[in-house]
């Protein structure tokens, strides 16, 4: 069945605590998932009171200020900070998102911040998102023509036709979706996610690409396609404002349509 | 814990890339079709390497928005680069450009598309027709997203060839035999394994170190690991002093705003509404190149003229160009400004300030990507098995200064240079030399010793006071006295690494040590840029000295090349600029004065 | 199962089973077909005299109730069982599990179904 109880070694506990510096008159507490591989121990929730007077504006912010601040071993991935790069998402305030772009204030209350739901986590908030990937590259997102390109020219592509990428192509396959959607929680290991079937919907809709047939054919599927049900968090946690959900809506009506 | 007890993973490649930014990720991919077998080390996921952060463009002189000639493109980035630029390598970057830009159109690039369903190109700063008489539609965009789409597309291509990857696997040293580099050595952060990479080729496209400073648009991974694993190997990184500052980062969050606002048609305007670059440029006004524009903005607001409560930065102006261009050309824009700054950019400026962006400088190369060294009287001698791409490098292609949407153009041209010239000096799966084991001793002891650091003073309070220090130091304009005060003080910041503390000792993604090691790279490569721009007494490009406001063709039009020892100090030696072209196509465009 | 698949084979799995475009096309038929024919169940009840057993079973002999309520049957247990199929497949993890649920359920289903449709029939036939 199903798991929707925590295994064993996964129970949360309580961590440590630390306080603010002394003097801070303007402390937002940020709770903190803390896992080490290293010592062997269940997971906990580091409790960390934060200066706001000295602190950046988002949730990033303040997790490089603790880091920098009060404890050096928290660990995140974390690069662009300008919600492009997409390695920054987790779980904050119970909203997969990019840490990068989440304002702080827009959180009432303390601030919970985990690793991605349901995947694996390898050390604190950095999760394992190797099956993730795999899945991605499982779609083939490359352009696929049996047409040979014009030797010294650009494929031609109408303006309309380039408009149909728009919401797709801008994907930073952060996994915030797709670890959103309880069909992944349940069977990531056959549901492709949102964020794959974006990318494979999103080279069914270039112009320039001759697989579609092909590319349906690889995705009719109960479980990779079907296991949709259409709950929409997809939609709701993507911080790129993209409509996954659409997306796969859009391959199912497809396939409906190639059937007469 | 004796070095012994690190267990080794060993590989063997024909090729080993440290990076996958558009740079390495081309390079990657050239090699692993070429026949070649290639590992792509990375310290992380390649679509989360900084060129997806670029917005803009890539110029190519395709001619799809009118009038538009290679030489042109050249001249162009010459007077850019203001007559520091090797001329052959920018003849093969402008020629190249438009092969370039067609391939990755195949490779399924989404760029935007003009009525007749060509790539659409945009204006960009410096970019003119006819050696610089009109404005020049040369920069190809994806929207303003064109760093993501060539990026995607270049991974999404190396998965199809199945390019081999080491993903979160972060390089720390290269492994040199006798002035030859035999390969690297890195840290898998996941597992938290040693491994050392054997190669006849180590191709560095590590990116710039944007990070030795405190307000940059580039990355928290722009860390310039390659340049410092360059300079720990006893090579020299080239024109260091070179840093460009962006006219328009997000004021306080340090976020990019595309120069392509200012392509498809806003302005700067300072605290009186005034378009005050029609002063300073008054041909090119707002597209006038980076350093100029930055300059202009800087001596704005030194003159009271800034905005805000504090008169610090100035405003961005895109209102007038109304929603459908906005949403069509620049949608990424708009999302950061309301992100970043709270502003619609349909109804209020963007709060923009001069911030750092680019490193002009980097480890000196030939246009093939051969990396290059003064040895004996030969000052373009390549060092056997090393190569260097995309801003890592220094080829250069853009001198003291760069054209933007010329760095994208960069990575993609000689990331496929360097892997022509890796196909045709590699024999595939020939064997490898043994290594005596006394080189990886040495690396693996550096690498121990900081991750046992116990001094007293936290990574990030070393890194915190070299960041201000060069921000305050080596800024848009720089003199002789804070310099020299600078390059003092960073001698200090330098030498109290010796106390730094690193409190995590585990080895699975110890972000705390990965953090200190890069901290380790960034003070050596800011010294090299605070010693370099203390060093070069003249003005040219991105370097404005305010003690020597002229070009100095006479004694500076020169290479400078930057070695530093392991007491952080600084030795210079020069490199001709190449004054002349690789092909008869063209000829040598003469310095002369730079006015836009 | 073996942990050192490689994270592609695994991502790929057993490839595409082609189907499941008729299940969600049927699905949706079927639903669109009892929204109309639940409702006429719900108010010819409603409407019947009375609620005894005489009343609906005169009801039932009119051969237009009759059509339609064994086409309710029909697609009401062809819903039931492609939905119980989604649901199983969704929460048990299980291979064997899942099939032997699935199969489970379609029998009992189809045996109510036939049962539903028998009687209306005998109902409507033999008066």
């Amino acid at each position: 069945m199903a798991e929707f109880k925590l295994p064993a070694n996964s129970v949360l506990k309580i961590g440590k605590t630390y306080p603010a510096p002394e003097g801070a008159r303007n402390i937002k507490i940020f709770k903190v998932y803390r896992y080490d591989p290293s010592n062997g121990e269940n997971p906990s929730i580091d409790t960390f009171h934060v200066d706001m007077d000295n602190c950046g504006p988002m949730v990033l912010d303040a997790l490089l200020k603790i880091k920098s601040d009060t404890d050096a071993s928290v660990s995140l991935r974390r690069s662009c900070r300008e919600g492009i790069c997409g390695s920054c998402s987790m779980n904050i305030d119970g909203q997969n998102t990019l840490a990068c772009t989440k304002a702080i204030d827009d959180i009432k209350g303390d601030v919970t911040v985990y690793p991605l739901p349901h995947q694996p986590v390898v050390k604190d908030l950095v999760s394992d998102l190797t099956n993730f990937y795999a899945q991605y590259a499982s779609v083939e997102p490359w352009l696929k023509s049996d047409t040979p390109a014009p030797p010294d020219q650009e494929r031609l592509q109408s303006v309309d036709d380039r408009k149909q990428l728009d919401g797709l192509y801008e994907c930073i396959m952060c996994a915030c979706c797709s670890t959103s959607c309880p069909s992944y929680w349940w069977n990531s290991d056959r549901f492709l996610g949102p964020a794959a079937l974006l990318n494979a919907y999103r080279w069914i809709s270039d112009s320039r690409d001759d697989a579609t047939g092909e590319r349906l054919d690889e995705l009719e599927d109960p479980f990779k396609l079907y296991r949709c049900h259409t709950i929409m968090n997809c939609t709701n946690a993507c911080p790129k404002d993209l409509n996954p959900a659409k997306a796969i809506a859009s391959i199912k009506k497809l396939m409906v349509e190639r059937k007469g | 814990m004796s070095i012994k007890d690190y267990k080794i993973i060993d590989h063997e490649y024909d090729v080993v890339i440290v990076g996958a930014g558009g740079a390495g990720l081309r390079a990657t991919l050239g090699m692993a079709t070429a026949g070649l077998s290639t590992a792509c080390i990375t310290k992380v996921f390649p679509t989360r390497s900084h060129t997806v952060a670029a917005q803009g463009g890539m110029s190519a002189a395709l001619a799809n928005m009118g009038e538009d000639n290679w030489k042109w493109h050249m001249y162009d980035t010459v007077k850019g680069s203001d007559w520091l630029g090797d001329q052959d390598a920018i003849e093969y970057m402008c020629r190249e450009a438009i092969p370039a830009v067609i391939e990755l159109e195949h490779y399924g690039v989404p760029f935007s598309r003009t009525e007749e369903g060509k790539i659409y190109q945009r204006p960009f700063g410096g970019m003119t027709t006819n050696y610089g008489e009109g404005t020049a539609q040369r920069t190809c965009a994806a929207a303003d997203r064109t760093g993501h789409a060539i990026l995607h597309t270049l991974y999404q291509q190396s998965l199809k060839h199945k390019a081999e990857f080491f993903i979160e696997y972060f390089a720390t040293d290269l492994i040199m035999d006798d002035g030859v580099c035999r390969g690297v050595m890195a840290w898998d952060l996941a597992t938290g394994d040693l491994h050392r990479f054997r190669g006849h080729e180590v191709v560095l496209a590590t990116g710039g170190s944007g990070r030795t400073f405190f307000s940059a648009t580039s990355a928290h991974t722009c860390t310039g690991d390659g340049n410092a694993m360059v300079l720990r190997a006893g090579l020299p990184l080239q024109d260091m002093e070179f840093v460009q500052f962006h006219p328009t980062g997000v004021y306080g969050a340090g976020v990019l705003i595309t120069e392509g606002v200012r392509g498809e048609g806003g302005y700067l305007t300072n605290s009186e509404g005034e378009r005050f670059m029609e002063r300073y440029a008054p041909n090119a006004k707002d597209l006038a190149s980076r350093d100029v524009v930055s300059r202009a903005m800087t001596k704005e607001i030194n003159a009271g003229r800034g905005v805000g409560a504090d008169k610090d930065h100035l405003y961005l102006n895109l209102q007038h160009l109304g929603p459908e261009v906005i949403n069509e050309r620049l949608p990424g824009i708009a999302e950061s400004a309301r992100i970043f700054s709270g502003v619609d950019v349909s109804k209020d400026p963007i709060p923009v300030l001069p911030t750092v962006h680019y490193n002009m400088g980097g480890i000196p190369t030939n246009y093939r990507g051969e990396v290059v060294t003064i040895n004996g009287g030969d000052p373009d001698s390549v060092v056997p098995g090393l190569m260097a791409i995309g801003e890592a490098a220094c080829v250069s292609v853009h001198g003291a200064n760069r054209l933007g949407s010329n760095s994208l153009l960069d990575i993609v041209v000689f990331g496929r240079a360097a892997a022509i010239r890796a196909a045709e000096v590699i024999e595939p799966n020939t064997s490898h030399k043994l290594l005596d084991e006394a080189i990886t001793s040495k690396l693996l002891e550096r690498f121990d010793k900081i991750r046992y650091a116990d001094g007293g003073t936290p990574t990030a309070v070393i890194r915190d006071k070299m960041q201000r220090t060069m921000q305050k130091h080596a800024a848009v304009f720089r003199t002789g006295e804070t310099l020299q005060e600078g390059v003092d003080l960073m001698k200090d910041v330098f030498t109290s690494f010796a106390d730094v503390g690193v409190t995590d000792r585990s080895m699975q993604w110890n972000t705390d040590l990965v953090e200190t090691l890069e901290l380790d790279n960034l003070l050596i490569q800011a010294q090299t840029i605070m010693a370099g721009a203390n060093n070069r007494e003249e003005s040219r490009g991105g370097h404005a000295r305010e003690d020597f406001t002229e070009r100095d063709d006479e004694n500076w039009m020169k290479h400078t090349l930057a070695w530093v020892n392991d007491k952080g100090e600084v030795n210079f030696d020069y490199r001709p600029v190449h004054m002349y072209t690789l092909t008869d196509d063209c000829e040598v465009i003469p310095p002369k004065k730079r006015v836009y | 199962m073996s942990n050192l698949r490689t994270p592609l084979s695994k991502a790929k799995g057993l490839g595409s089973a082609k189907t499941g475009t008729d299940h969600f096309i049927v699905q949706r038929i079927t639903a669109l077909a009892l929204m109309p024919l639940v409702v006429w169940l719900c108010m010819s009840l409603a409407f019947l005299p009375d609620a005894n057993y005489i009343s609906v079973h005169l009801w039932l002999n009119s051969p237009f109730n009759a059509v339609l309520m064994i086409v309710t049957l029909i697609a009401g247990f062809y819903h039931g069982a492609l939905g119980m199929q989604v649901i199983f497949e969704d929460y048990i993890s299980s291979h064997s599990a899942r099939i032997i649920a699935i199969i489970i359920t379609n029998l009992l289903l189809f045996f109510f179904a036939v049962l539903g449709v028998f009687s209306v029939l005998k109902i409507a036939i033999s008066g």
